[in-house]
């Protein structure tokens, strides 16, 4: 149980050489004992090379990584008090699942061998695989396998657990149910937990905070709601949300917004946080475009336009729209009740409200205006 | 319909000729080898050699006994238990010493791993014929190992002329490295690299992962190194025939060379009898491991 600090954390591989590759650039921050941060991003940012720095699989070229305030860049793997899951479970095949538990144990404690069995089988109970004890991984099922793993973790009760996308290889039921329990496991132990995944949803779900890598550059450090509602830049706006926000580039003329299909008038306030920036891209949650009752475009923030595909989600419909002059394919995203009936080909009203809307720079990337949440009951992004 | 039938009933008999001519061409020799060694040796006419020995029903073909091959097993007795005492220790350590050199190379990461690799493998393409003379040198004036091996002789069950098996031992474990360190690495390679991290982190040394881990993994291809290390070294002539030369010390290959040969004739019933009595072991070891040999050749 500690906090761990990573402290302008660089790595470089092939320094120096014609193929050198920065995979984490001056990553900062801190996570606090007890909680459970997810490191997200696309592939390749830089996350597992992160999750593999703190676990000492890999060294670290620059900074600093500190677990409960001890420098541990130069300790072996296994002295620094972590344990790890990995994607692929990475169980021991000619061992039992129990010998699987304990040869860590063995490994790198003086524990009695009837300590170590009481152990195991503490953890086998908390992960629900007591009568599994006695198998080998290859007669277990996937999920059964991954509890495994997270057993093996659980045993060695260190200062923080590192989870290498555990869920990747689960199916969709299942991967859902082990979230759940990932969730709740970690809320007894209360270990500070690392978790790295590609899958945003995850990130949302179960994390304490989540920090938004991309190419190796943090983008963000925050609480999902936070990350969701006030992102710091483009690149986490379009990440975080599925379906994702839709993204409009736009060009400042006057007090309205001028893109190729529609103009958008700006609201005062609006205006002057733009600063001097002319490129700007307009973005909006498909959650916060509605559909006007009237069939034509009224309001100066309604807009005409054809509906090209539904998804029904069940709660919700997914609905795919195009300006009445764009070429098929060129799409934005609405998102209404599932109760409401569309078909393709529909003509419809869409309405932007200007307070939901996100600015963003096109030359830095940089938020400029987030939605508001002055008029939303309830939430609280801190 | 009936052109592709008749036409598919021609290409199946082409098939089994070809196959049936293959199996003979490969089997002939050796069941001609088997009927001459139960042919008995005074009967022996060297005529009709693939026909079992049927006389009185066949008269060319000689009568049928048992002799040669209890000559045989006397006159290769102590070749056998020679080329045991050598075969049995050098395949366990040349495999035991190829698995070391493989895991070290390929699942632990250091710095110029690649060219020490690489000169392994040039140690398989080394012709055995090369170091004959260097050899001799070593075994004979340069390391005192007769010398050294004599107290070892009060042991029972030891003589003093096993200090050639000794030098045999090594020469073969020393030349059986290679090849059994590229066995290995094609294995280990394939040995999942996070299993070896986790391993890593539940605090195992480079060592301790290699007596639990790997080593328990490598069984399948041990079974193939076996095989392939056993059949090398029992049917080798060239090194016994240097290093142990002619003597107490004679392995099987080197006392199969003079059986049967002597001023009066050759006997050829004894001659095949030895071949195929020298050849039985190396058999029963591919019976034994032949399915394990399969399995780890093709994963």
């Amino acid at each position: 149980m500690a906090e761990l600090t990573l402290d302008s954390v660089t790595k470089v591989f092939n320094e120096g050489g014609s193929d050198e590759i920065v995979a984490v650039d001056d990553v900062t921050m801190g996570i606090e004992d007890g909680e459970f941060l997810v490191l997200v991003g696309p592939s390749g940012c830089g996350k597992s090379t992160t999750l593999r720095m703190i676990a000492g699989l890999e060294t670290v070229t620059d900074g600093e990584i500190r677990l409960g305030g001890r420098a541990i860049n130069d300790t072996a793997p296994a002295d620094r008090d972590i344990a790890m899951v990995f994607q692929s479970y990475a169980l021991y095949p000619h061992m039992t699942v129990r010998e699987n538990m304990s040869f860590g144990l063995e490994e790198s404690t003086e524990m009695p061998d009837d300590e170590i069995r009481s152990t195991v089988e503490d953890a086998a109970s908390m992960m629900g695989i007591e009568e599994l004890l006695d198998r080998k991984p290859s007669e277990l099922s996937g999920g059964q396998q991954q509890r495994v793993a997270l057993g093996r973790a659980i045993v060695r009760d260190p200062a923080a657990f590192l989870m290498d996308e555990p869920l990747s290889n689960l199916d969709a039921k299942l991967r859902a149910t082990m979230r759940t329990e990932l969730q709740r496991i970690q809320d007894d132990l209360g270990v500070t937990t690392v978790y790295v995944t590609h899958d945003q949803t995850e990130a949302m779900t179960m994390g304490d905070r989540i920090a938004v890598l991309d190419d190796g550059v943090l983008q963000q450090v925050g609480t999902p709601l936070e990350c969701y509602h006030t992102p710091n830049n483009r690149f986490v706006a379009g990440f975080i949300g599925e379906p994702s926000m839709n993204f409009f580039p736009t060009t400042r003329e006057g007090d309205a917004l001028e893109n190729e299909r529609f103009t958008y008038p700006l609201p005062d306030d609006v205006r002057e946080t733009l600063g001097d920036a002319t490129n700007v891209t307009l973005g909006v949650r498909p959650e916060d475009v509605a559909f006007a009752a009237e069939s034509e475009a009224s309001a100066e923030h309604d807009f005409e336009c054809v509906v090209d595909v539904v998804e029904p989600v069940g709660e919700s419909n997914n609905v795919y729209l195009r300006f009445a002059d764009a070429p098929d394919g060129e799409t934005f995203i609405a998102t209404i009740s599932g109760m409401r009936t569309v078909s393709s080909g529909d003509r419809v009203v869409a309405t932007i409200p200007p307070d939901a809307i996100h600015l963003f720079d096109d030359r830095t990337g940089e938020a400029l205006k987030n939605r508001s949440l002055d008029d939303v009951d309830g939430v609280d992004p801190t | 319909m009936s052109t592709s039938e008749g036409g598919a009933g021609l290409k199946r008999t082409a098939l089994y000729v070809v196959l049936v001519g293959m199996a003979g061409f490969y089997l002939l020799p050796i069941l001609t080898g088997l009927f001459t060694s139960i042919t008995s040796p005074a009967s022996y006419t060297g005529q009709a050699p693939f026909l079992p020995p049927l006389s009185p029903l066949l008269p060319e073909t000689g009568s049928f006994s048992l002799q040669s091959w209890g000559n045989a097993f006397d006159g290769l007795a102590r070749g056998l238990a020679n080329s045991f005492i050598l075969v049995i220790p050098a395949t366990i350590l040349s495999g035991l010493f190829g698995s070391m050199a493989a895991y070290g190379l390929t699942n632990v990461d250091w710095r110029g791993q690649v060219g020490i690799y690489a000169l392994f493998v040039a140690g398989i393409f080394i012709p055995y014929q090369a170091v004959l003379v260097p050899l001799t040198q070593f075994w004979y004036n340069v390391v005192p190992l007769q010398s050294l091996f004599a107290p070892f002789a009060a042991l029972p069950l030891v003589q003093e002329y096993h200090w050639k098996l000794v030098a045999l031992i090594v020469t073969h474990t020393a030349y059986g490295i290679p090849i059994c360190t590229l066995l290995f690495r094609a294995h280990y390679k394939k040995l999942s690299t996070e299993m070896i991290e986790a391993a890593r982190l539940d605090g195992a040394s480079v060592s301790t992962i290699y007596r639990r881990i790997v080593l328990p993994l490598s069984v399948p291809m041990f079974a193939v190194v076996f095989i392939y290390q056993f059949t090398q070294i029992w049917n080798d002539l060239l090194f016994a025939l240097t290093i142990v030369q002619f003597g107490d010390a004679s392995v099987v290959t080197q006392e199969l060379v003079g059986i049967g040969v002597s001023q009066s004739g050759t006997n050829f019933p004894l001659r095949m009898a030895a071949a195929l009595l020298a050849a039985l072991p190396t058999l029963v070891v591919y019976v034994l491991f032949g399915d394990k040999f399969a399995e780890g050749v093709t994963t």
